[in-house]
């Protein structure tokens, strides 16, 4: 059995076979070969691995690498309205040109491999690692009051990027991030080390793009007293994951997650999360709502991890919501609270369904059209994610009315 | 106006197929308000469900006629467009929509239907302020979400800001005195009758004769076993009133 089992990690698919020739073509070092022997003796992870069952990147690229009609364009970017804000552009990973920055914001480019500490629980991480061309580095000593854009996008096979940043003691900072994708696979890994009362607010976008596959995966280390808050949503594509993995490290940090997605005929996106409450006192809430078409696929784990002595104290809550629109739509969801501490508040709570037949009727009584009512129900349910209190917020509203306007062409 | 002919239907397929109307004939003229009384369970909102295109029920006989056109054939939206409303004996709640909102949408898809213009958003907003104010609902009311966390007696008046926005031409009023207090009742009832005109016609179902005080019905129906089987003047509901649906049924067998 074993025997059979390492033949079959030595057997290596096209898909494979092309991110193992990018490897070897690239100057050797330390660094890199650490994450791509992590990520070799897993090779693409595949449905038989627990944790990738519904997200099968083994044979998913296969076929998208195969395939030669396919249109691998970069997605137009939502944020492109928000005006006079800084903007780094990655593309195919690299820094295309570095605008000037505030003071407070630094920006180190380190070519070759850079350690990534999280290689064995993240293969696409690790891969991530060792294929970059260049790891940012960046560090914010300086809170700064306007968002900063990040936009990765990519051209041919495979395009990887990757940014460390860390964020010094109360400083605060918002990003706004869009992942335009270009090359058939697109992956991107970002470390976010928020140090003791330090606040980041990431905005993400993902589009729509049928032909390409997204792997958009972010770490989080967050001292005493953070924050850290994540809006995102996300389109999908042939296969695309977001996978987020934080880990309270110091009391009283705060984690807030926020997902919407919309999958259309042929998405997939999965949302993966993975919070360990390293330390008491620490609180996490956690909502994602999606909404699948007929031939569309939502995936959902999430894991809430709170160890025995450390995690005492923890407040912590998961709710995913999904609208199965039509017949033919897909959604797994596994969400798992693993507590060993006695002393905490978890909870978690999980649905999918299909609109409200009572509510549709009652519209169309109205005289609303049944497409439209139901556009207008689903915009409804998913903008609870965007939810700004009644404040004014330009990247909350541009979630929002992407959302809205793919919601539109429903009732077309 | 709306003209019943024997119409019989049923929910449910097979043996479990049940019959809710059994060869019930109405004949509602423009300009009339007819009001439809009855027991529990007679078939009084299912009636109003059906006209207003609700799916699930299967027509097995007879035909439904409005303004001479088979109202059977058209689609829920279809019918709203053509000025058919229907005041909900239990309004749904819908969260994430702004009361406004949806009143807008409703109303400029009804006009699209019609090839109508859009309404101007100053003459919308205009028309909700008086409106709202003739029904005692306040500006933060209407910013809301439709009827979520709304008391009944809000949300029939609701319904009523509705339909007085949306200007129907026939009107279906199912229970709408039910969870309203007596000032609540007399704002509504003001509501509705702000509305008969020569050119409408209504249907008002109720369980008591309390709201026929107010909007005095031109003829009152009683709805039982899926028929109507009795017919008269505003007189029969203070009728039923005093000596019950067996009493009155019992003398007219």
């Amino acid at each position: 059995m074993t025997e059979t089992k390492t033949a079959m990690t030595q057997t290596l698919n096209r898909a494979e076979d092309i991110l193992f020739k990018r490897y070897q073509a690239l100057a050797s070092d330390p660094a890199r070969a650490r994450a791509f022997e992590s990520f070799k003796a897993s090779g693409l992870p595949h449905r038989r691995m627990e944790n990738w069952r519904w997200s099968d990147f083994k044979a998913r690229l296969d076929t998208l690498f195969a395939r030669s009609d396919s249109h691998t364009t970069a997605q137009a970017d939502p944020f492109e309205t928000l005006d006079g804000i800084i903007c780094l552009r990655f593309k195919n990973g690299v820094l295309a040109e570095l605008p000037d920055l505030p003071e407070g914001i630094d920006i180190l480019q380190k070519r070759g491999g850079y350690a990534f500490a999280n290689c064995e629980d993240i293969p696409l991480g690790a891969l991530t690692a060792a294929l970059v061309p260049a790891t940012y580095l960046i560090e914010v000593t300086q809170s700064y009051a306007q968002p900063i854009k990040l936009v990765f996008e990519g051209e041919g096979a495979a395009a990887f990027a990757r940014i460390d940043c860390v964020i010094r003691p109360d400083i605060e900072l918002s990003l706004i991030e869009t992942y335009r994708g270009g090359a058939k696979f697109n992956a991107s890994l970002t470390s976010f080390n928020l140090n003791q009362g330090a606040k980041l607010s990431r905005y993400m976008i993902q589009p729509a793009t049928q032909d390409q596959a997204h792997a958009i995966t972010s770490e989080i280390h967050l001292d005493a007293q953070s924050r850290y808050e994540q809006t995102s949503l996300a389109f999908g594509g042939h296969l695309a994951r977001i996978e987020t993995r934080g880990t309270h490290h110091g009391p009283e940090s705060e984690m807030l997650l926020k997902a919407a997605y919309l999958a259309g005929p042929g998405h997939h996106i999965d949302h993966t999360s993975h919070i360990r409450h390293g330390a008491p006192h620490c609180i996490t809430r956690q909502r994602t709502k999606g909404a699948v078409l007929n031939k569309g696929t939502g995936v959902f784990q999430g894991k809430f991890h709170v160890p025995r002595v450390v995690g005492q104290k923890t407040d912590a809550d998961m709710q995913h919501n999904a609208l199965l629109l039509e017949e033919g739509a897909i959604v797994n969801a596994k969400p798992e609270l693993e507590i060993y501490a006695d002393d905490v508040a978890c909870a978690h709570g999980n649905t999918c369904g299909a609109l409200d037949e009572a509510a549709l009727f009652y519209m169309r009584q109205r005289g609303i059209p049944d497409l439209q009512a139901r556009a207008m129900l689903t915009e409804a349910f998913i903008s609870e994610i965007f939810d700004t209190d009644g404040q004014a917020h330009s990247a909350l509203a541009t979630l929002r009315e992407a959302a809205k306007a793919w919601l539109a062409q429903l009732s077309q | 106006m709306l003209k019943l002919e024997n119409l019989s239907i049923r929910v449910g397929e097979g043996e479990t197929a049940k019959s809710i109307l059994t060869g019930l004939s109405l004949d509602v003229p423009r300009g009339e308000v007819h009001a439809i009384m009855g027991p529990n369970g007679a078939g009084k909102s299912t009636l109003s469900y059906i006209l207003t295109g609700k799916e699930g029920y299967e027509v097995d006989t007879g035909q439904a006629l409005y303004e001479g056109e088979d109202l059977l054939a058209l689609n829920p939206e279809q019918r709203a467009a053509k000025g058919l409303f229907l005041s909900f004996q239990y309004p749904i709640e819908i969260p994430g929509v702004p009361v406004m909102t949806f009143v807008r949408t409703a109303m400029n898809a009804q006009r699209k239907a019609r090839g109508e213009e859009d309404i101007s958003a100053p003459n919308f907003i205009k028309k909700a302020r008086e409106i709202a104010a003739m029904l005692n609902i306040s500006a933060d009311m209407l910013k809301r979400p439709l009827n979520v966390g709304f008391s009944g007696g809000e949300k029939k008046r609701l319904e009523i800001f509705q339909m007085l926005m949306l200007e129907p031409k026939f009107i279906i009023l199912d229970e709408t005195d039910s969870g309203l207090d007596i000032d609540a009742l007399k704002t509504v009832a003001a509501g509705i009758n702000a509305l008969r005109s020569p050119e409408r016609g209504m249907l008002v179902i109720t369980h008591y004769q309390r709201l026929l005080d107010y909007i005095v019905p031109d003829k009152v129906h009683i709805l039982a076993d899926g028929k109507i089987v009795k017919t008269g003047p505003a007189r029969l509901a203070q009728d039923l009133e005093d000596k019950g649906y067996e009493g009155v049924l019992g003398l007219a067998s």
